[in-house]
């Protein structure tokens, strides 16, 4: 019997095994591959096609994989992601070569060395009191053309009914947001000494982040089957901030978008969030996640796949965990397959678990151990 | 165990505002306390090393533990830097405030900087003159950096694995450059291991700030 790659998606979603385990790659920032390593695909594979990138942004450096490749890489999924409005991609288009990149939120990214970017530019870095938070000139997310392709792209996706649609758009998360704005220390800093502002930033960041989601949900419609959102609250070691914190401040904010969504669509969430978050899984089981990402298993407790699997195998949905830190990029091949063998074996029996890198290709991940990573997917079905 | 001081009450109740003010993250209050002991007479090192380092000293403790999470120990690193700022220039003569000279920078091609600035705290905490040299940090720099000020170590921090190799870089530019001599490198930041450390040829390595400054103390055996 063969099934189709949608059916392969939502038999996971739903903790069901099917013929492999669905491979979840090049639909957002976090499943995606960076331009240099994707060329070098294009190049190993002997395919040709052209070089646009995710949202299409230059500065996130992530390229959009075209057809070809998403087939040859057994890509389960399809994805469907928002723009930032034309007026403001027209203005970063035509500003001078070197130029900082600023979003439409007053934030951006400066180039540090050639087609290096790193978010550096926070406009709201200084602030600390409520009114700079209520006079800031938030941006228009009513702007028709963030959102006047998704529901082409959506139908023409869900007629096919070949792929699951994972829909992205781009950092609607209140805590990344509010690093985007402040800088993360300075955010951090602000949780611990301000914290009513720190709060009502969240909150008035969730605010403008659901106006957009409302939006870009209603252009959606039926047509997708997963949305991701997320926010990074582990590091290499342990948690971003304390479990208590977690739950007082973020929690709430967490919860009541996840609500939002839910009301608003079938789909389920995906939840991103880096590094060493085992002590948090709980609230995130609790506030109604159905899938978690990126498994970051070279961070503290998320290396043990077993702990995982026996706690939380049945109450969420595991996507990720193919180590970009040390596996992907340094691995051999016969390493790498063996690592892909290991993690389904542990996290696939009884559906439950979508294959994806932890985090972006980068520029140090050869060609050939993606095509290691997913080819070894496809051999080894359970 | 340092100058004199005059034995009373408000001496202790002032070192233990300080103490407290530090561990809270309370840089307002630290900084009031610390000028009222400069005011008061209060041998600067005093301040410094019965109240100002104990405190971070129990701040890198709680976070060890994971009793407090980055927001605080940052609000304390904030509140200890604060105070630095006033005492640094009252302890530029005195020889036994400092243990060593650390120099510290974020690699090229690398911008992320707050385990540096923690590290660079912690380190100024543990009594060395720190010299940072920021961000997106040539090899050259590096080299130029050791010749210049002839540090005890060196501290690269590296966030990103395609950034990773540019500790490698450094470390054989400083190397090839003939100024390494008795200077160690410690390195750190989110993907680097001890595996990673001794393969390209540092002296230490360092998962975080806290653990830095034991790793320092146990290169130099103090």
């Amino acid at each position: 019997m063969t099934i189709s790659s949608r059916e392969r998606v939502l038999a996971a979603v739903n903790h069901e095994e099917s013929d492999r385990a669905p491979i979840l790659l090049g639909v957002s920032n976090a499943t995606g591959i960076k331009m240099k390593p994707y060329r070098d695909l294009k190049n190993l594979l002997g395919i040709e096609a052209p070089e646009n990138y995710l949202y299409d942004w230059p500065e996130l450096g992530t390229a959009e994989i075209d057809e070809t490749t998403m087939r040859r890489l057994h890509s389960d999924v399809r994805g469907v992601l928002d723009l930032e409005p034309a007026s403001v991609m027209e203005r970063n288009r035509s500003r001078p070569d070197h130029a900082d990149y600023i979003d439409s939120w007053g934030s951006g990214a400066s180039e540090i060395k050639p087609g290096q970017w790193f978010p550096m530019v926070h406009p709201l870095a200084a602030a600390n009191t409520v009114d700079e938070i209520e006079s800031y000139d938030w941006p228009d997310m009513d702007d028709p053309t963030r959102v006047a392709h998704v529901a082409g792209q959506a139908q023409k996706l869900a007629d096919d009914n070949e792929f699951a649609i994972v829909a992205t758009p781009w950092l609607l998360f209140p805590l990344e947001r509010a690093f985007a704005m402040q800088g993360m220390d300075t955010f951090l800093m602000n949780m611990a000494l301000y914290p009513e502002f720190a709060e009502a930033l969240l909150w008035k960041l969730q605010g403008v982040c659901k106006q957009l989601m409302g939006h870009f949900l209603d252009e959606l419609g039926p047509n997708v089957d997963i949305i991701k959102i997320g926010d990074d609250l582990g590091t290499q070691e342990s948690l971003l901030m304390s479990p208590d914190m977690y739950r007082r401040v973020l929690k709430p904010i967490h919860a009541d978008w996840i609500d939002f969504i839910k009301a608003r669509t079938n789909a389920k969430v995906m939840f991103h969030t880096d590094g060493d978050v085992f002590p948090l899984i709980d609230e995130f089981v609790d506030m109604g996640i159905d899938i978690l990402n990126p498994i970051q298993t070279s961070a503290g407790k998320m290396s043990n796949l077993e702990a995982l699997r026996e706690r939380y195998g049945t109450k969420v949905v595991f996507c990720g965990a193919i180590d970009t830190q040390r596996i992907l990029p340094h691995g051999t091949p016969a390493e790498i397959r063996s690592e892909v063998r290991r993690v389904i074996d542990i996290l696939g029996p009884g559906g439950g678990y979508m294959l994806s890198s932890v985090h972006t290709v980068m520029d140090d991940v050869p060609a050939k151990n993606i095509i290691a990573m997913v080819d070894a997917v496809d051999e080894y079905s359970h | 165990m340092t100058g004199e001081n005059p034995p009373s009450n408000d001496y202790d109740s002032l070192l233990d505002a300080l103490y407290d003010a530090v561990l809270a993250g309370n840089a307002d209050q630290a900084l009031t306390s610390t000028r009222s002991g400069l005011e008061n007479g209060t041998d600067p090192l005093t301040l410094l090393f019965d109240a100002m380092i104990p405190a971070l000293e129990e701040v890198g403790r709680l976070f060890e533990s994971g009793e407090i999470f980055l927001p605080e120990m940052l609000i304390s690193a904030r509140a200890m830097q604060a105070c630095m700022d006033v005492l640094r220039p009252l302890l530029a003569d005195a020889a036994s405030a400092r243990v060593g000279v650390f120099v510290m920078g974020t690699i090229a091609g690398d911008i992320h900087d707050i385990g540096k600035n923690l590290c660079d705290v912690m380190l100024e905490g543990a009594g060395f003159e720190v010299i940072d040299l920021g961000i997106n940090v040539p090899a050259i720099q590096f080299v130029e950096a050791i010749k210049e000020h002839n540090p005890d170590v060196v501290g690269l921090s590296a966030f990103l694995t395609t950034t990773m190799p540019e500790l490698a870089t450094t470390i054989d530019a400083i190397n090839e450059a003939g100024v390494r001599g008795n200077t160690k490198i410690i390195v750190g930041g989110a993907p680097v291991t001890q595996e990673y450390a001794d393969q390209i040829g540092a002296d230490g390595y360092a998962p975080n700030a806290v653990s830095a400054v034991r790793t320092v103390k146990s290169l130099l055996s103090i």
